[in-house]
């Protein structure tokens, strides 16, 4: 399939602090591309990047064939490259339903939007139920799936995800990535950056590596978990 | 993130419900029927109550509802003033263009300080338009070809065609009606989608960056707005007074209409507005006591932070609820 994303060897960097040397990857539409890596390893760089909250000092950004490399960040989100970030980025003191009005915030399709909003309430029943309560009183989970929710909000064609997993239950895990896959089997792609190496690579066909800001290793997720290397540094084993 | 350490701000959508409404009815009905009933020197204080509301709004713009601290507040305000008064002045035409111009002027100074500004955060910008603040207010004491400098300047009476106004009650229903129109216009800015970006870049500038909200701009346009609605003001003042001294445009402005904001309950309009009549008040009652005034208004706000740092109607709201919850 044609690659909806392709990244082909960015730099970037923090100051004078080198984040990110010659970066490349592809994410074909259609599929789930893992990202892994050690923390500092330029994950989240990559997918800033991308989101355009980080400017590349070098190389280029294809979204659906076009140059995105020196977009602003409000006109990739409206091209549908939505970022959820890590760390629990909602608007704490909105309500949750505050919070899915302002993922729509650059549409104005009032039929669109209501679609998107029953769609969200099917993957996240919870949500609905908490419809009127505040983001910031939420659990940790809640909060992960208002931030996903809220990102669907937008419509859009590529999900960044960055670290869902981060600070949940083993149980939370399951169930957010269980999602996902839904999210992907229903149409959407997804880069998905994780420090969970084990469950990235179960749930993505194609993984990318990296270590210290460049492209260590990549290959079919079903190959890098039976890499002897890949076991010993990130599966534990 | 960036979020203001002041209070956890209230939720702008509750701000004009329920008990507020009928509040706000009841102010309005007793404001109209004000001149009435009563003399020159309350119709004035009146007058002046409601040029500090609108000054509050334009406050709450900035810091309630974007969280951007803004200590420049009295010298977009001056701004206005003498931006409406010399324009009064120069052309012979309503005063309400007059004040147009001075909303402009102030304005447009807003807007090039918030794209200065707009690397700075929390501290770093309190300082900034500080600086910017005083630098004004030295502008307006040594410009003396503009200002007439230390010596302050006349403002001639505003004229609506051959209306001219020459007291205080007959300026005040022209500055009722002005008052209720800024009300009414932040109003419409809460709830339109720009008041939505403000209050997403105030919770979080990665959430909102990350949802499409262009942050540099709505920054920019909140500090923009803020200082139109305090030039407004400015041309409001000038309906009812004729002279303006820079003394009455400095830092203690400043800092007296961002305890009005405070002592009302930052981020909610309603808060806004009553801060700005029951401290506009209290320092007006104060003003028997000069030499205690300062010691007052830093012991009110000591205890607001400390007791109700949502504000005064979110703490008497709370003492209801329990009270009826039998607590």
């Amino acid at each position: 399939m044609a690659d909806l994303l392709e990244i082909d060897g960015i730099s970037a960097s923090y100051g004078r602090i080198q984040a990110l040397s010659e970066v490349s990857l592809k994410v074909p539409e259609g599929a789930i591309v893992a990202l892994l890596g050690s923390n500092g390893a330029g994950k989240s760089t990559t997918l800033n990047t991308v989101s355009r909250l980080v400017p590349v000092t070098k190389g280029r950004i294809r979204f659906a064939g076009e140059e995105i490399q020196s977009w602003a960040s409000h006109k990739v989100v409206s091209a549908g490259v939505l970022q959820v970030p890590e760390g629990r980025e909602v608007f704490r003191d909105m309500s949750v339903r505050e919070n899915l009005d302002m993922g729509a915030y650059r549409r104005s399709d009032a039929a669109g939007i209501k679609r998107d909003l029953d769609r969200v309430f099917e993957y996240f029943p919870k949500l609905q139920e908490r419809l009127q309560q505040k983001a910031g009183t939420l659990s940790g989970g809640e909060q992960q799936m208002l931030l996903i929710g809220r990102a669907l909000m937008a419509g859009p064609r590529l999900l960044l995800l960055d670290e869902p997993s981060l600070g949940l239950s083993p149980v939370l895990v399951q169930q957010i990535f269980a999602i996902i896959e839904r999210l992907n089997k229903d149409g959407l792609t997804i880069l998905l950056v994780e420090q969970n190496a084990a469950i990235a690579l179960g749930c993505s066909t194609y993984a990318y590596i990296l270590e210290n800001g460049e492209m260590a290793l990549e290959g079919a997720s079903a190959q890098l978990r039976q890499d002897d290397s890949v076991r010993r540094t990130y599966l534990g084993g | 993130m960036s979020s203001p350490p002041l209070a956890s701000p209230a939720p702008a959508r509750r701000a004009l419900s329920g008990p507020a409404l009928i509040g706000l009815v009841a102010a309005v009905i007793v404001a109209v029927a004000l001149p009435v009933f009563t003399s020159g020197y309350v119709v004035y204080i009146a007058n002046l109550l409601l040029v500090f509301v609108v000054l509050c709004l334009g406050l709450h713009i900035v810091i309630g509802e974007t969280g951007q601290f803004s200590m420049a507040h009295a010298a977009f305000y001056g701004i206005g003033i003498y931006a409406s008064a010399l324009a009064n002045r120069a052309v012979d035409l309503p005063y309400p263009v007059a004040m147009l111009f001075g909303a402009l002027v102030a304005g447009a100074v807003g807007l090039f300080i918030g794209a200065l500004a707009l690397r700075m955060r929390d501290i770093y910008l309190a300082l900034a338009t500080f600086a910017f603040g005083e630098a004004m207010q030295w502008v307006f004491a040594n410009w003396d070809s503009v200002t007439n400098g230390p010596n302050g300047l006349r403002i001639s009476p505003a004229r609506f065609g051959p209306i001219e106004i020459l007291s205080d009650k007959q300026a005040y229903p022209f500055v009722l009606f002005f008052c209720l129109v800024i009300i009414g216009l932040t109003v419409a800015i809460s709830r339109s989608r720009l008041g939505r970006s403000f209050r997403a870049v105030r919770e979080s500038e990665v959430a909102a960056m990350a949802m499409g909200i262009d942050v540099r701009r709505a920054r920019i346009v909140s500090f923009g707005l803020s200082a139109a609605i305090a030039g407004f003001a400015g041309g409001m003042f000038g309906l009812f007074q004729t002279f303006i001294h820079p003394d009455s445009l400095g830092f203690q402005t400043t800092i007296l209409v961002l305890t009005m904001v405070v002592v009302g309950g930052l981020g909610s309009i309603a808060g806004a507005i009553g801060g700005a009549i029951v401290f506009g008040l209290i320092s007006e009652v104060l003003r028997q006591a000069p030499q205690y005034q300062e010691i007052i208004y830093g012991a009110i706000l000591i205890l607001f932070m400390m007791y109700a740092p949502r504000g005064l109607f979110a703490f008497i709201g709370d003492r209801i609820r329990e009270a009826r919850h039998g607590r």
